[in-house]
């Protein structure tokens, strides 16, 4: 090898440079990688795993594993873009300490409450689980019984949770943790409009001219919706926004009018709106007399406490007819609200009287089209139902509903919160489309689609989530399993409630999770399990998009999807330990068979044979199976659908799209539903039908503020508002183990004005303490953070594993939707 | 009254007759003294933050803006009060001043900004002031505590001792040219040179 | 002579064997122990004091991305910095025509392409929000490890494996 004086030159200059800069530069300096054959990276498609938005995001995989991801350019939700969340997908199934082997609390080589967690293969977890279930079952029954899913489970695994648990045990005590995210908005969806999810889409937001956020941080918790949302704000500049928050956030940085209100007056800011749209005569008269009924709602309904809180004592109408309401007339419902003045309201909620009239006039200016986003302000609430139905109100009022750019939407927290929680029905009361087990009809229609014999499925509505941590303390709810969520970190009031009732000795807790969770660490048994595209899924968005995706790595060995888990769980019971004789006789073919054959090899589940995947697919648990389960599962579930307004589309379709909003009929997807022309299922003529009630009308409710379940006093004097972050995924047990997120925002930090850390002789960076009459976390002060709250109110996220914030929270719920109120409780903030 | 007022100005016209030159010269000389440091200690008074935020406009605006900011809390506790930035050092400007200053009584009295809202809408104006106002002093304020000659680039990060050494060292930029909207938020920019 | 080397050399291959077996076994014991990875190994009705807030790191020196689509993060302080209606700090320095002048590196082109993929003249509004995708880093120390493997040291792998 010759060098010339020139290359001599050049290759010191290079090396000298590298010094300076601290770079080794090998002795040979390497040429490019172009080979086709080695760069080659093979890509597919997949929904994010993070949140509600739903993004398509396209996965690169090299030698089994992913090694990029970016947003999917062919998705009409994202194109092309994700939040620094997505972008880091790759790394979320990398952590170091991937759980790859069951691990059972054990003493002296058995099971022990009190023992360390040792290495068990799968047969000896699923011995250990299955003789804890069948000695609950045959000490207790089934309601002892209980399991806690999640709204990011994928479709079929949902919907094989749900039907192992209501056909198979015979318990309803299964419940997703999306009761903590989007029960509030299922209740204001089927009290207003008798039809869950919304109506209208993202599209909406490229049409309106008003947006308005109501108690939503989209900028951090939505962020590709916030991409569209200020693309339309910067790019149409008579757009306006509004955004309303107990604390001034990220997405206060758009708002044309940013409006920081008192928690819990909210209520009061929609009924003045509504007020605002009947004084100055604004309502859309043609509209409302077709389309709409006014009700009166019962009031005074408790906070969803035990019975023995002094609140509950109190309360008038906590019970079952909490949500009642009985017919009244418009002048009614205009006499009802007129109380709500912008005087009132303003020194009520601390917003000023102009703010609150330029916010009315979005709504009631006929002119101005507009968009209402919410999450979980509204939903985290006392009283979540109430504000999911005043918000409809004030569309309806003015007929700003179901049409291009008018759009009161619910937002989603999780990524099949929608496909998975509520559509598939995994809560405790409910069966798939709407459906609920305290109908008798809906029962036989169910027993009947799932070919099992009547009266299998239990007519009560079993434990919500909340009241799962009420039994497991109370001892009456003993064999519990958790899948796909971490609730010792994510449920409210860990301290009295949750951990108590995990550790009482009556009970075995198992928990599935790929990595070693807060839940985990609680629990006895633990499953390592696959995870996101290591599995095939389907998820479902907040707009009622449908998405599927393939399986793209193998899951570490050893780790096994919930889907897997649960079917090979039902393996273990013979019919004859978990339906009594009754049932049986009823079909004497179920005889001698287990819970897998009766509810997954009943001919339709197995239906479709291994020749219909793909080849050069991966799907392990097909595999195993012997057929396509996932498909099976997919099309048995479409079935309670289809012809009833939630229609979806064949189960092979959506892995040649970018998701299909349902309802799917004739082959096309449905933007925007309750509208002619639009959606298939409005009568011709009617312009617009909420079908959802027999009569075709949408309801106009009254009701009124009530306060919050607690409020600061002298003693614990400030408001705790908890959420999230952008950089993390709820709990953070993804988010947290990717260096480059976890070194963004590494821990949770307490956001507190400067003058309340002054007033307390304490500044940014002091250790201190959250008192709640519950509990105490302790955590530092931040005074200059990206949230910026008012005077009197103290904002904690809660991904943070080692900062438990939710040993502080208190779990009142709204006694309607039994989902808790994690935004507003009293706390002090003292010095360590 | 017109009578006393007479015998009063008669007085004050004669010349004295019962004190000498030298007390007269010392006794004016002392009471100047009086009156001069009267008078400073008076503007001086207008010259704290307390002064400044006793008005709303200022509290709850620039005030509540600045609290977040390095110039308010910082590693070694040094910081700025209102006038350590917006009140020249120099006698004869800190004059000049306060005579503009006579049309901020004015606002605060017909209530100019006296609502957010207000104050937003008239915010770029009176960035602009300020900003006009160091440039051509050359950031006179900024250098009364960050003195050019004594800045350690070798502590700086890499990117601020580039800029520094080489624009502010060369006198082509002053330090507002960069450091906009460090201690209060910032106006609408569009139209302003370099954030186009 | 040449034996005696050899000798050597295994028994310290052995030892190393050795120590590197005994570290794993007494690792998977541990870890089976100490499953609250995230959480100083504290149990749940405990918590460990905790560390002082993270520094920002502002050391300007560009982190290698873990693939090209990855969002570069952010090396320096941006404290204070606004990104609002009014304005947007991030682009006083990164904006195309202000790099010349900042030395800062330009926005990727991808930015400037609205919903449609259509080029704009200015950066795309959908992309105003810098800190969506750009964040900065603290110096804190990992709580747990990431396994990630990059496709350039797999291609490595692969072409050694060819040659």
């Amino acid at each position: 090898m010759t060098i010339n004086r020139r290359e001599f030159i050049k290759a010191n200059a290079v090396a000298a440079a590298a010094a300076v800069a601290g770079v080794s530069i090998p002795t040979n300096a390497t040429n490019l990688i172009t080979s086709s054959d080695i760069t080659k990276l093979k890509w597919d498609k997949a929904p994010c795993r993070f949140c509600g938005t739903g993004c398509s995001v396209n996965v690169g995989v090299m030698d089994g594993k992913v090694v990029a991801t970016h947003g999917d350019i062919k998705s009409p939700v994202n194109k092309g873009l994700n939040c620094i969340k997505g972008y880091f997908l790759s790394k979320i199934m990398y952590g170091k300490d991937r759980l790859t082997t069951p691990l059972l609390r054990m003493k002296n080589g058995v099971f022990d409450k009190d023992g360390d967690f040792t290495p068990i293969s799968w047969d000896a977890a699923f011995d250990i689980m299955a003789e804890k279930a069948k000695k609950t079952l045959k000490d207790k029954g089934p309601t002892a019984i209980g399991m806690f899913g999640s709204g990011q489970w994928t479709v079929f695994e949902g919907y094989a949770a749900s039907k192992l648990m209501k056909a198979g045990f015979r318990t309803n005590n299964i419940d997703p943790n999306a009761r903590h995210c989007m029960a509030s908005a299922v209740g204001g969806f089927m009290r207003t409009f008798g039809i869950d999810e919304p109506m209208g889409c993202y599209d909406d937001i490229e049409a309106t001219d008003a947006m308005v956020l109501w108690g939503s941080n989209m900028a951090e918790m939505h962020p590709i919706l916030w991409t569209r949302i200020t693309d339309r704000r910067l790019s149409s500049p008579h757009v306006k926004v509004a955004v309303l928050s107990t604390f001034a956030h990220r997405s206060s940085d758009l708002a044309d009018n940013s409006m920081i209100f008192t928690p819990q007056t909210d209520l009061a800011i929609l009924n003045f709106i509504a007020n605002y749209i009947i004084k100055t005569d604004r309502v859309n008269k043609d509209f409302v007399n077709k389309h709409t009924n006014f009700r009166l709602g019962a009031t005074d309904i408790g906070y969803g406490l035990r019975p023995e809180h002094p609140l509950e004592q109190k309360a008038k109408n906590n019970g079952s007819n909490a949500g009642d309401s009985t017919p009244i007339e418009f002048e009614e419902y205009a006499k009802f609200v007129s109380t709500y003045t912008a005087e009132y309201t303003s020194e009520l909620s601390g917003v000023s009287v102009d703010k609150l009239n330029a916010l009315a006039e979005l709504y009631a200016d006929p002119k101005i089209k507009v968009c209402s986003f919410w999450t979980m302000g509204f939903n985290q609430h006392t009283r979540g139902v109430w504000a999911n139905n005043l918000v409809y109100n004030i569309h309806l009022l003015t007929g700003k509903i179901s049409t291009p750019g008018n759009s009161p939407f619910s937002l989603t927290g999780q990524p099949s919160a929608c496909g998975t929680a509520r559509e598939v029905g995994t809560f405790s009361h409910r069966l798939p489309a709407d459906m609920v087990v305290n109908n008798k009809a809906h029962r036989d229609k169910a027993e009947k689609l799932w070919k099992v014999p009547h009266g299998t499925i239990p007519p009560k509505p079993g434990y919500h989530a909340v009241l799962q941590n009420r039994k497991l303390k109370d001892g009456e709810l003993n064999f519990y399993w958790v899948q796909c969520n971490n609730n010792m970190q994510a449920g409210a009031n860990i301290n009295e409630e949750m951990y108590p009732g995990y550790r009482n000795p009556k009970n075995f807790i198992v928990c599935s999770d790929p990595y070693p969770t807060v839940t985990a660490q609680a629990a006895d048994l633990i499953l390592p399990t696959a995870m996101w595209v290591e599995k095939e899924g389907v998820y479902g968005n907040a707009e009622r998009r449908t998405q599927a995706w393939y399986q793209m790595v193998d899951a570490p060995k050893g780790a096994k999807s919930d889907l897997w888990q649960l079917l090979e769980f039902a393996k273990r019971f013979n019919i004859e330990e978990v339906w009594p004789k009754e049932l049986i006789e009823q079909d004497p073919s179920v005889k001698g068979k287990n819970l897998f054959e009766v509810l997954f090899k009943n001919g339709q589940v197995n239906k479709f044979s291994l020749d219909e995947i793909p080849e050069d697919r991966l799907n392990d648990e097909a595999r195993h199976f012997g057929f396509y389960l996932q498909k099976g599962l997919f099309e048995e579930y479409a079935s309670f659908g289809r012809g009833k307004a939630h229609d979806l589309a064949d189960y092979d379709r959506y892995h040649q799209e970018r998701g299909l909003r349902w309802p799917v009929v004739n082959g096309k997807e449905t933007l925007r539903r309750f509208k002619e022309g639009s959606d298939p299922y409005v009568k011709a003529g009617s312009d617009f039908e909420f079908y959802g009630h027999k009569n075709g009308r949408a309801v106009i409710f009254a009701l009124p503020y009530e306060p919050a379940a607690e409020s600061p006093d002298d003693e614990y004097d400030l408001w705790l508002s908890t959420g999230r972050v952008l950089e993390h995924w709820h709990s953070g047990s993804m988010t947290q183990r990717v260096p480059e997120l976890y070194k963004a925002i590494p821990d949770a930090l307490v956001y507190m004005h400067p003058d309340d850390a002054k007033k307390r002789g304490m500044r940014r960076g002091d250790l201190v303490k959250l008192v709640s009459r519950r509990g105490e976390v302790q955590t530092r002060i931040e005074t200059r953070g990206r949230n910026k709250p008012p005077i009197g109110l103290v904002y904690m996220p809660w991904f943070d594993a080692s900062r438990l914030v939710n040993k502080v929270t208190l779990d009142a719920t709204d006694p309607l939707s039994k989902q808790t109120d994690y935004k507003k409780c009293a706390v002090k903030v003292v010095k360590v | 009254m017109k009578k006393i007022i007479q015998i009063g100005w008669q007085t004050l016209k004669k010349p004295s007759a019962y004190f000498s030159l030298g007390f007269l010269v010392i006794g004016g000389f002392i009471a100047g003294i009086i009156f001069w440091g009267g008078f400073n200690t008076a503007l001086e008074a207008t010259n704290t933050e307390q002064f400044c935020i006793s008005c709303h406009e200022m509290e709850n605006n620039v005030y509540e803006e600045l609290k977040t900011t390095i110039h308010f809390s910082n590693r070694s506790g040094v910081r700025a009060t209102c006038p350590d930035c917006h009140v020249p050092h120099k006698w004869t400007d800190k004059i000049a001043r306060k005579m503009q200053a006579s049309k901020e009584v004015w606002g605060k009295i017909f209530g100019t900004i006296n609502t957010r809202d207000k104050f937003l809408a008239h915010r770029k104006r009176l960035a602009q002031n300020e900003w006009t106002r160091l440039k051509a002093n050359d950031s006179l304020e900024c250098r009364n505590c960050h003195n050019f000659d004594y800045m350690d680039f070798t502590a700086q990060s890499p990117r601020a001792s580039q800029q520094h050494s080489t624009s502010l060292a060369s006198g082509d930029k002053t330090c507002i040219d960069c450091h906009k909207g460090i201690a209060h938020q910032l106006p609408d920019m569009k139209g302003v040179e370099g954030w186009e | 002579m040449k034996i005696i080397i050899n000798i050597a050399k295994i028994s310290k291959i052995a030892i190393q064997t050795l120590i590197v077996a005994t570290l794993f076994v007494t690792n998977v014991i541990a870890e089976n122990h100490n499953i609250a990875t995230l959480r100083a190994s504290t149990s749940i009705d405990t918590q460990a004091t905790p560390s002082p807030i993270a520094n920002v790191i502002n050391k300007d020196i560009k982190q290698a991305r873990n693939y090209p689509m990855q969002p570069p993060v952010i090396p320096h302080k941006t404290r204070n910095y606004e990104v609002n209606l009014n304005s947007n700090k991030c682009m006083s320095c990164h904006s195309r025509s202000r790099t010349e002048e900042s030395q800062a590196p330009m926005v990727s082109v991808t930015h400037f392409m609205d919903r449609d993929g259509n080029f704009l003249a200015e950066i795309s509004p959908r992309r105003y929000f810098c800190n969506q995708c750009h964040a900065t880093q603290t110096d804190a120390k990992l709580l747990v490890e990431n396994d990630f493997v990059d496709m350039h040291t797999l291609m490595k792998a692969k072409r050694a494996a060819k040659d």
